[in-house]
Order: C-alpha cells, then sequence, then structure tokens
C-alpha cells in the first residue's frame, strides 16, 4: 500500500497509541501486517485473485505459465479462485487479504465492485498501458463494444480490460408459451406483449408466468431501465478521449462515449422509478408474477429449468446456467426485453486490474494481455456460462449445443439499443445494494412502492454522503 | 384406582410415542426431501407431490458432484481438520473444565468469566485479526490454521466445568486422603468418569467443525487445501449457474459419512453414559 | 422443587469452601494453561485489537483514523441498528425458549424407550440436522418454503388453508427463520440432555419410585434439579449463539422483508465488510458483546436460585 498513506507511519501510530490497549493491541497487529507485507517469499509469485472455481483456475494457471515464463523465468504464476457463494464473499476474502498484508497482483472484478476500487485506490489506471501498446491492443478495442470498455472507466482513467459482460434480456420456456398458444415474442416486443403472454400462461396451475429475484442487476431495475428511469442521476465524467480518438477512431459505436459514468445524486423515488417498482406490484396482485426470491437466482433458475416459470430476466450466463440445471437445448430461448417507454437495457461487465501495492505491475499488465485473448476466454469460462465481451466469440458454434436459438440477441442488446447502460454501482455499491433489497421486499410485502422508495432515496443520500 | 393409573399410563406411554414419531417426522422430512430431489432429474426435481420414494432414482446428479469436484480431496481434509480439533479439544478442555470446576486458584472466577465474554463475540468480527495471527504463524493456507485456532475453546471449557460440577466431590477427597496427588485424582477417578461429558463434546464439535464454512473461505486458498463445506460451494457455479439438484447431492455426500460415523459411534457414545452412571 | 433443592443445597454448602493450598493453586492454572493460551492468541487478542478498533475509522485499504467515542454516538442514534438490536432480542429470545423445551422434552420421551434400536433411531434423527452445514440447509430451505412451488404449502393446500407466505411477509419470515434454527440446533439441546440424563444416578430414581412419586413428579422434583447445571449450560450458549444469528436470515432473506430479519450481526457485516466501515461495525460487535454479557449475567444470577450442584 506504499502512497496510499501520504502523512506518513508515524501519526498513524501516534493516533493508534491514543487509544490506550485497545489502541496498542490493533498496533501491535498492524505491525505483525507489515512484517509479512515486507516478507521477500512471494516476490517470485505473480498472484490473481477471481471469483469463480478453482478446477478452471488452476488449468488457466497451467496454460499462462508458459508464456509468463517467457516474459520472467522466475515467475511462478498463481491463480485464487475465491469459492465464495456471493459477490460479498469475494470482497471480504479480499479485504482479509489486504489487511493481512497479502494482496493480489491481479484481480478480476465486475462492474459492482469498479467504481469503489477505483475510489479507494486500490487499482491503478491503466491508460499509460493501453497507449504504450496500442498497436498491439488495436485488435482487441474492434472486438469490444465500446459500451464494455467505458462502464470499465472512472473519472476518465481505464480501470480494467473488460472481457466478459451480461444484459438483462428476457428468458422464456418455449414449451409453455406453446402450451399456452403464445407466438414467440420477436425483438421489438412491448410491455403490452409481455403481459398478455404472462396472462395466458398463468392461466396453468403451478406455473409462474414471471419470476425474478431481488437484487440490482436484472431484477425490477430492467423495468425501471426500460421506463427510462434510474435510482441515480446519470452523467458521465470527461476525459477518456485519449482512449476513444485512437482506439475507436471512426467507430460510430463509440460517439459520444466519455470518461465513465458518474453516479449523482439519488431519484429513487423519482415518478418513473416508483411506476417500474408499482409494475411488479401489479403484476403480483394480478397472479402474474410471484413475490421474488432474494439472493442469487439459484431457486429460480431451479424452478425455470423444471417449466415452472414462463419467462425470467437472464443474460448469456443463463445458456449455460440452464443447461446446467438440466434443461434441453430448444426448450428455453431468449428475445430482448420488452419495449416500455424505451427498450433501454441494462448489463454488467467483468475484467482484470492491476492492484496499486503490486511491486510486478509491468509484468501483470503483459498477464492482462493474455487474459483477454480469445483463447483465455473458454479456459475461464468454460460452457456459456457468461456472454464474451468479444464480438467476433459470440458465434453460432458456441452456442450450438447449449442454445438458446437466438443466442445473438446477448450482443445485439449492445448494437442495436445503444442507449443500454451498466447497472448504477457507484462507489458506495455495497450499501446501495443492502438498501436496494431491503426497500424492495419491503415495497412487496406491503404494496405500497412509493413509502419504499422514499425510503430508499433517503437511505442513498446517506450512503453518498457517508462516501 | 391402579386400574385408572395403569390406563393414564398406557395413554401417556401412546402420546409420548406419539410425538416422537412427528418430531422424528419433522426432523427428517427435510433431509429426506433433500434425498430424494438429488435422486430425481433437474427437470422434474421440484413438481410437487414430492417423491418420498424415489421409485426410478437418477444417479446422474452424483456422477456430476463426481466430475466437477475433487470430493475425496475435500473429504480426507475435513476428516483431517475435524478430527484433530475434537481430539485436541478434548484434552484441552478437559483439563482447564476440570480446572475451573474442581480446583480452587487465585482469580478461577474472573479467568472464567473472560473465558465466558470470549463466546459472544462474532466471528464477523475478529476475523481479520485472526488471520492476520495466522498470517504471522505461517499457516495461511494450511489447514493446520483451522486446527490450531480452534484448540482453544470457551464453549468446550464451560460443559466440561459443569458436567464436573455435577460430580460428587467425596471421591476426590478420599484419594487425596488415600496419598493420590491432583493429577492422579482427576486422572485415575473425575477425566474417568467425565466419558459422557467427553462423548458429548466431541458430538457437538464434530458436527460444528464438519460443517463450517466461514473460516475455511477466508483462511484457506489453494483447493487442495478445502475442506467439504468450502469445496461443495463450487458446485454453485459462475453467478450461481450450476444445477441445484448437483447442489443438492453434494449435500447430501457431505452429510452421509458423518450419519454413519454417528450411528457407528452411539454405541461408545451410550457405553460411556452408562458407565458414568454407574458409579 | 424447592422442599428437595434446599436439602441438598445445605448439604452441598458444607462440603464446599477448601482452603487453597499452594499446590493447589500451581496444579490450577497448569489445568488451565493450554485453553487459556489458544484462547488469548485466537480470540482474547482479535476482541482486544477490535475493541481497539471501535474507536477508528478505518475501511482496510487506508490508515486507521483515531475517532474516539464517535462511532458509538452514531450508533445510539442510527434507527436501523437499533431496531436490528430489538429483531435480534425478539428472535432469540423464540429460538432459545423452543430449543429448551422442545429438546428436553425430546431427550426425556426418547430415554423413556426401553428398546435400544428405538432409542438409537430417534437419537439419530434429532441429531442429523445438526450436521448440514448451515449454507446448505438454507437452500433447501427456501424450496421448501417457497410462496407458490414448496412443499410445505403444498401440504398445507391439501386440507384446504390457503398458501402461508413464509418468507415473504415481515413476522412470516422472522418466524419461519425461528423454526429453521431451531430444526437445524434441536440436536444441540437434545444430546446435552440425552447425556445428562443418562447419567442421573438409578439409585436416586429407584428411591423416588419406592416413595410412590409418578412419571411427572420424578421428572420435575428430581431428574431436571440433577440436570439443572446442564440446563443452565445448554440455556446460556443457546442464547449467546442465537443472539449471533447470522447465516439463516442472510441467505433467505437477506434481513428482507424490510428489515425485520436484519440481525445484529447482519447490520454488523453490512457496516464492516461490506460499507468497509470496519470501526463502525466493531463499535456495534462491542455493544452486542455489551448486551449478551448482561444477559447472560442475569441467566447466572437467576441460575443462583434454580441450579442446583451436587
Amino acid at each position: 500500500m506504499t502512497g496510499m498513506n501520504p502523512p506518513g507511519g508515524s501519526l498513524a501510530r501516534r493516533t493508534l497509541l491514543k487509544a490506550g490497549a485497545g489502541g496498542l493491541g490493533l498496533a501491535a497487529l498492524a505491525d505483525l501486517a507489515a512484517c509479512s507485507k515486507d516478507g521477500g517469499g512471494s516476490s517470485k509469485s505473480l498472484k490473481m485473485l477471481y471469483f469463480g472455481e478453482q478446477a478452471q483456475a488452476t488449468q488457466l494457471q497451467n496454460r499462462l505459465q508458459p508464456q509468463i515464463s517467457k516474459l520472467d523465468a522466475s515467475i511462478k504464476f498463481e491463480i485464487s479462485a475465491i469459492n465464495g457463494t456471493d459477490w460479498n464473499d469475494f470482497l471480504a476474502k479480499v479485504l482479509t487479504q489486504i489487511a493481512a498484508g497479502t494482496p493480489p497482483d491481479i484481480i478480476s472484478v465486475a462492474t459492482e465492485g469498479l467504481q469503489l476500487m477505483a475510489s479507494k485506490e486500490l487499482a491503478v489506471p491503466l491508460d499509460d498501458y493501453v497507449t504504450k501498446d496500442l498497436d498491439a491492443l488495436k485488435e482487441y478495442f474492434a472486438d469490444i463494444h465500446p459500451a464494455l470498455v467505458e462502464s470499465m472507466m472512472y473519472q476518465g482513467h481505464l480501470w480494467e480490460l473488460p472481457d466478459s459482460f451480461n444484459a438483462g434480456n428476457m428468458f422464456y420456456s418455449t414449451g409453455l408459451f406453446q402450451r399456452a398458444g403464445v407466438v414467440p415474442p420477436s425483438a421489438d416486443w412491448t410491455l403490452d406483449d409481455f403481459e398478455t403472454a404472462a396472462t395466458k400462461i398463468a392461466k396453468f396451475k403451478g406455473i409462474n408466468a414471471f419470476g425474478w429475484v431481488v437484487r440490482l442487476w436484472g431484477s425490477w431495475t430492467s423495468f425501471m431501465y426500460a421506463n427510462n428511469a434510474n435510482l441515480l442521476e446519470e452523467g458521465k465524467y470527461d476525459g477518456g478521449d485519449w482512449l476513444w480518438n485512437k482506439a475507436y477512431a471512426g467507430d460510430a459505436a463509440a460517439a459520444g462515449r466519455k470518461g465513465g459514468w458518474k453516479w449523482g445524486a439519488p431519484t429513487a423515488n423519482s415518478d418513473a422509478t416508483v411506476e417500474a417498482l408499482n409494475y411488479m406490484i401489479e403484476l403480483t396482485k394480478k397472479g402474474l408474477s410471484p413475490s421474488p426470491d432474494v439472493g442469487g437466482g439459484g431457486t429460480l433458475q431451479g424452478l425455470f429449468a423444471s417449466n415452472r416459470i414462463g419467462m425470467s430476466i437472464g443474460g448469456g450466463f443463463w445458456a449455460g446456467g440452464l443447461t446446467n440445471a438440466g434443461m434441453k437445448n430448444g426448450s428455453f430461448d431468449v428475445t430482448m426485453f420488452p419495449k416500455w417507454k424505451s427498450q433501454r437495457h441494462l448489463f454488467g461487465a467483468g475484467g482484470y486490474a492491476i492492484f496499486k501495492s503490486s511491486k510486478k505491475k509491468d509484468l501483470a499488465w503483459e498477464v492482462l494481455k493474455l487474459l483477454v485473448k480469445p483463447e483465455t476466454f473458454d479456459l475461464v469460462f468454460p460452457g456459456n456460462v457468461t456472454t464474451p465481451g468479444r464480438k467476433s466469440l459470440v458465434t453460432a458454434a458456441r452456442y450450438a449445443k447449449t442454445g438458446p436459438k437466438h443466442w445473438s440477441v446477448f450482443y445485439d442488446t449492445l448494437t442495436k439499443h445503444p442507449d443500454t447502460a451498466p447497472i448504477p454501482a457507484p462507489p458506495y455499491y455495497n450499501a446501495l445494494a443492502t438498501a436496494l433489497n431491503q426497500r424492495t421486499t419491503q415495497a412487496i410485502s406491503s404494496g405500497n412502492a412509493k413509502a419504499a422508495l422514499d425510503g430508499l432515496q433517503s437511505d442513498l443520500e446517506k450512503a453518498a454522503g457517508a462516501s | 384406582m391402579t386400574e385408572s393409573t395403569g390406563t393414564l399410563a398406557r395413554i401417556g406411554r401412546i402420546t409420548g410415542v406419539a410425538v416422537l414419531v412427528i418430531a422424528a417426522m419433522i426432523a427428517l422430512g427435510p433431509l429426506l426431501w433433500t434425498v430424494t430431489t438429488s435422486l430425481r432429474t433437474p427437470a422434474e426435481a421440484f413438481s410437487n407431490p414430492p417423491q418420498w420414494i424415489p421409485l426410478h432414482p437418477d444417479f446422474s446428479n452424483y456422477g456430476a458432484v463426481f466430475d466437477r469436484i475433487p470430493i475425496g480431496r475435500f473429504f480426507f481434509n475435513s476428516v483431517i481438520v475435524t478430527g484433530l480439533i475434537v481430539v485436541g479439544q478434548t484434552v484441552t478442555c478437559t483439563l482447564s473444565g476440570y480446572a475451573f470446576a474442581m480446583v480452587s486458584f487465585p482469580g478461577r472466577s474472573v479467568i472464567f468469566g473472560i473465558f465466558l465474554a470470549t463466546m459472544m463475540v462474532p466471528l464477523q468480527t475478529i476475523i481479520i485479526p485472526v488471520f492476520v495471527i495466522i498470517r504471522y504463524l505461517g499457516l495461511s493456507d494450511s489447514p493446520l490454521s483451522l486446527v490450531v485456532s480452534a484448540l482453544g475453546s470457551a464453549f468446550g471449557t464451560f460443559l466440561m466445568r459443569q458436567y464436573f460440577m455435577q460430580m460428587p466431590r467425596e471421591l476426590g477427597e478420599a484419594a487425596r486422603i488415600d496419598g493420590a496427588g491432583h493429577f492422579q485424582t482427576f486422572l485415575m477417578i473425575y477425566a474417568k468418569m467425565a466419558g459422557p461429558a467427553i462423548a458429548t463434546l466431541a458430538i457437538l464439535n464434530f458436527s460444528g467443525f464438519w460443517a463450517e464454512f466461514y473460516r475455511p473461505l477466508i483462511f484457506l486458498q489453494s483447493q487442495d487445501n478445502f475442506t467439504l463445506p468450502l469445496g461443495l460451494v463450487g458446485l454453485q457455479g459462475n453467478l450461481g449457474t450450476g444445477s441445484i439438484s448437483v447442489v443438492l447431492a453434494g449435500v447430501v455426500l457431505a452429510i452421509l459419512p458423518s450419519v454413519l460415523l454417528f450411528i457407528f459411534a452411539q454405541r461408545y457414545f451410550i457405553a460411556g453414559i452408562t458407565a458414568g452412571a454407574s458409579r | 422443587m424447592a422442599a428437595v433443592t434446599a436439602e441438598v443445597r445445605e448439604a452441598v454448602v458444607k462440603r464446599r469452601g477448601h482452603p487453597s493450598s499452594h499446590g493447589q493453586a500451581r496444579f490450577g492454572f497448569a489445568m488451565i494453561g493450554l485453553s487459556v493460551l489458544f484462547v488469548a492468541v485466537f480470540t482474547a487478542i482479535p476482541i482486544v485489537a477490535s475493541l481497539g478498533l471501535s474507536f477508528f475509522s478505518w475501511d482496510v485499504i487506508s490508515t486507521p483514523e483515531y475517532v474516539g467515542l464517535e462511532n458509538y454516538q452514531r450508533l445510539f442514534t442510527d434507527g436501523p441498528v437499533l431496531k436490528s438490536f430489538g429483531v435480534t432480542l425478539g428472535m432469540a429470545l423464540a429460538i432459545v425458549v423452543l430449543q429448551l423445551t422442545i429438546g428436553l422434552g425430546l431427550a426425556v420421551l426418547v430415554n423413556q424407550r426401553k428398546l435400544v434400536w428405538v432409542r438409537t433411531l430417534f437419537r439419530t434423527a434429532f441429531y442429523l440436522p445438526l450436521l448440514a452445514s448451515t449454507a446448505a440447509v438454507s437452500i433447501f430451505m427456501g424450496y421448501l418454503f417457497d410462496y407458490k412451488f414448496g412443499v410445505v404449502n403444498y401440504y398445507l393446500n391439501l386440507p384446504g388453508i390457503s398458501n402461508v407466505p413464509w418468507l415473504t411477509s415481515g413476522f412470516g419470515a422472522a418466524a419461519t427463520i425461528v423454526l429453521i434454527a431451531v430444526w437445524q440446533q434441536i440436536g444441540f439441546t437434545f444430546v446435552l440432555f440425552v447425556a445428562s440424563l443418562m447419567s442421573v444416578p438409578t439409585d436416586v430414581l429407584e428411591a423416588a419410585q419406592i416413595d410412590g412419586a409418578g412419571g411427572f413428579r420424578t421428572l420435575f422434583r428430581i431428574k431436571i434439579p440433577l440436570i439443572s447445571p446442564t440446563i443452565l449450560f445448554a440455556a446460556v450458549v443457546a442464547l449467546i449463539n442465537a443472539m449471533q444469528l447470522f447465516d439463516q436470515p442472510y441467505i433467505m432473506t437477506k434481513g428482507g422483508p424490510g428489515s425485520a430479519t436484519t440481525t445484529v450481526t447482519i447490520q454488523m457485516y453490512q457496516k464492516g465488510f461490506q460499507n468497509l466501515q470496519f470501526g463502525y461495525g466493531s463499535a456495534i460487535a462491542i455493544v452486542l458483546l455489551a448486551a449478551i454479557l448482561v444477559i447472560t449475567g442475569l441467566q447466572f444470577l437467576a441460575a443462583r436460585k434454580l441450579v442446583f450442584y451436587q
């Protein structure tokens, strides 16, 4: 963490001592951490932390090791997959490692944590590296949609190289649609079409027309985006021209891109936001949707796979997810999220950053470039458990085994709906997610969206002020 | 009079059995549902009525568990870690529980009070300092870190103390008069009577540490060192894209060995208790 | 109970209070040495660090900043955190009462069975839920208590009872989590009480039977007083655990609906690990510690009147 506590450690030590015995204990622990931080044992390894399964991590590690050895023969590449159940388990583990003085060199972070990481200066901006290697990266940027790159920017700097994303599309059960005599929805269907389909499917006993999960990504927030509303005021940081003018010169999709999303004052109780949540309450009242599942969406996935749910919001990760859950290719399909005031979608992206405390940043950068190579993708994410960020990887061959038939929807979301935007994940994302969970369940169980969102508005104002 | 007492007693007995049977059904129902659901194909897994007897068991979920994670390795790690903790705590807690119950020494109640207080802080609060200490001892990413940091236990000490306090003091006094030393009195008289308490402690520790998730999550890095509960999370997949039926199969595989162990160990458990009772 | 216990206690008091010899003290310290060492290093020191941290503002990443009592002042004006103390206390009391009464009842009933295999069967049944990890339990309970597809509501529907919003209404979620926690933890009190009841000396019971005492009289006058140290232990430990209730609400409801199941530990975890306010999180933990300390103190105080040691 060099350079992150400018006034020097002595001041910190003095303040620690002020707290008396308790502070002494803490100071001693801080010293322990400091000792191990300078330990030379780890200097011969390059450490990467990512949220996933170790079997893949080991495979990836073995595959990349020869290429890393070419760069520096003495370096051992070590990838730790964190087997958490959710993003919070991952964060808890990362923080513990930082506190213990063993931060990683490379870390994979999703949109949820990007601004938190950047605002706390845990990572380094990649601007200089990208500029230096722009020629080699031309091919990469040409293949990655600018919306994904922009979502990895904060305050004008690029913090991560994205490799994957998931936009909130609508999955549906082809069997249930057929049984109900509903024609498969077209890409430009509307919210009315959605409700008509849902009403027909809801006639079957023991079936839910539409199932959803309480969370930030692909929840009622998808309806909110289609209603041209948001939880926070939208804006963009200035800057980023260094990248757009060079890597995306002449690309129409890059027009108007700036230095990353700037999430402003909370707008959680604006009319359009309340309208979106009210729509969900109406769905419940009409018997078209049950009370939502809280958490990771595992329950929803199991129920969808056993043909108990007509429609649900999912991204490219559900191609693999539903297949893993036992669904046959062809028994589910995907289409765009229906049009309300607009057909704007939301998405979340994943990528890789270099930790600020790393002593091998240059080498870490070389590894980052290897990680976003096309051939690396299926090592990290086998079986379509996320959508490739590279357009060239989103092919019929990729989805031949798992489905869905309309796999092209995944990438078309970015190209055909250019207003599609990342989830609102400000530096205080965690406080936002907690409050959103609480207020959403409150709204559904009480039936009063306005009161719950007034509460959310004040929660968010507090959280924004505290950060 | 006697006849009506007999009828009453019979009604009482029948009610007692009925209560036990219903309670057992409630206790086992959810677990049985888990087992039978793990034996159904994912597509029909969650249909009602639940299929309590698997007529056409489908073992593909179990195959998937073995394909996707090295469950044998996790099992081995869990056995070692849990086993060492159970044995270690039996020693440390029997010694300290006896001292707090039977031996007078200055500061006894204060130290015991501090012991109890250490139980009252949630693990999440102290996990960072604990991990710093683990690292300092060079034990991070070692299954031993889980063992070492669990060897002292306020819970176990408290449990053993309560059992020792139920024991008569005359026996020890008699032994002392016969010339036995402090430790000899403890070992030859009281430790022998502590069978049921030790068995109880062992059983509770076994179940507590066998299912533990949070400390392994924080302490362990490499998959080779994972314990079962941590390893099983891998079945849930990236962004929850694993199959729930496979997850349930994993849960069943994790519980199964301990069920067998428990049924097997009960004989010794009961033997210990009866030995203690027939003093 | 009073008559028996008073008599016995008198005898007990006579036996107590040996003069503490020098050798005995040394022996005592030696016996607690190992436990003290491990508890000190891996629990006590971290708690002291946590106490120290509660006077700081710390986000793990930057240097801690001393803020005095600010975290505590904030805590006592923080509505949601204060509410979580109420939620925790309510759920904890319900869990402890159910766990003790059901656990004791089942232990007594099982011990009355004469056939060994019947006893083994029931013992195994009540103990099994303890072996499943809380995360696993939360996963399958989520399915069982699902509003529309759950097995529980399916069986309630058969006699015509309409669907119960187990996890999706405020009171329902708190009650369901209490039931699930009791279901999973019942093996704990059960195992303790089974062992304890079996070690009640048979001669005492025989004497009672000769005196003509019936089943209930024997239970309340003799068995329960004799195992009262174990009951105290179970009550104290169950309460300490229940006051730290975290996994079930965290996984199944994320503290909702609204804040109906947001316990103190969930608040603490959110403030610390999620909002990176580790100082504030520590302050919440210290206040929780103080609250548990007070309640446990009351339990021991009550125990002076009710618990009987041989």
